[in-house]
């Protein structure tokens, strides 16, 4: 993501203090960055004082943004380590339970697991009942327990959308490594829908 | 290839990055394999429930708080400073 004219000259006249720059600049990028520092934190008070850091600190540091990076990636960096920061000290001791919570083998290489849980294939359920009532629950509490790491991964690459080598940019990870959490978190999330939804008769 | 194999390339077999021989192998195991066929099924529905409901709108009022905290913030500098 290279910085391009659009954003230099943005920043620009948000540093004469053009408040149609700020509004361009809120209009493109504040509901994503909303999204990222909740996904990430996942409390809405925490949210909104991340989106504030995040601004604030673009309005202040604009003149270091030297366009050698896309200006949604070095918004998206920022928002990252703000969320980050923000879930220091709120930390669950959780990496070993997603290790629980992550598909075990036998010596051979088959999934562990009766026939029928091996076999449970809820994807054709309705999505209406996927995103509803007690599944949507199972799902949130999921994301929850996910380490902020995973999920900051998890939420860059599919809300976002970003590729691995772009999620890498923004959170200083390695690409191997980005591509590792992402797997590890959808596997997660996947154990816990299934335990809760299949096999059902 | 193993399930366990299968299972560890899946990511990569979504995003279209494996190689075309590892991409025919893994292929090959899903059309023997129904376990790892009900796996792929639920872990790429997994992906899109999350991406669904990590989703979300941020509030109105936090946008208007937002902006008014920004507008003094730009016009009490000075350009350039
Ligand atoms: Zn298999």
């Amino acid at each position: 993501m290279q910085g391009d004219e659009a954003d230099l000259s943005l920043l620009e006249r948000l540093r004469a203090g053009d408040a149609n720059a700020l509004e361009a600049l809120m209009g493109q990028y504040s509901a994503r960055v909303y999204r990222l520092a909740y996904g990430i934190t996942r409390a809405a008070g925490d949210a909104e004082e991340v989106v504030q850091d995040v601004f604030l600190t673009v309005c202040r540091k604009s003149e270091s943004f030297e366009g050698r990076a896309a200006l949604g990636s070095w918004i998206y960096r920022i928002t990252t380590n703000a969320a980050l920061n923000k879930r220091r000290g709120k930390r669950q001791e959780v990496e070993t339970a997603l290790e629980e919570q992550l598909p075990s083998f036998k010596a051979d290489g088959h999934r562990e697991g009766d026939r029928a849980y091996v076999l449970a294939d809820w994807s054709q359920n309705p999505e209406r009942d996927l995103l509803s009532g007690e599944t949507r629950e199972v799902l949130q509490g999921a994301i929850d327990r996910l380490p902020e790491h995973y999920r900051a991964v998890l939420v860059l690459r599919d809300v976002e959308e970003l590729s691995n080598e772009e999620v890498a940019e923004v959170t200083g990870e390695s690409v191997p490594s980005v591509k590792s959490r992402l797997h590890r978190a959808r596997m997660a999330l996947r154990e816990q829908l299934t335990r809760h939804l299949g096999p059902r008769a | 290839m193993t399930c366990k194999e299968a299972i560890a390339k899946l990511a990569e077999y979504l995003d279209g990055e494996l190689t075309s021989v590892v991409q025919k192998q893994l292929e090959a195991h899903l059309k023997t394999c129904p376990p790892c066929r009900a796996y792929l099924a639920t872990y790429r529905k997994t992906k899109e429930l999350a991406a669904k409901v990590n989703r979300v709108d941020m509030p109105e009022d936090l946008k208007a708080r937002l902006r008014a905290l920004l507008i003094d913030r730009i016009r009490a500098r000075p350009a350039g400073g």
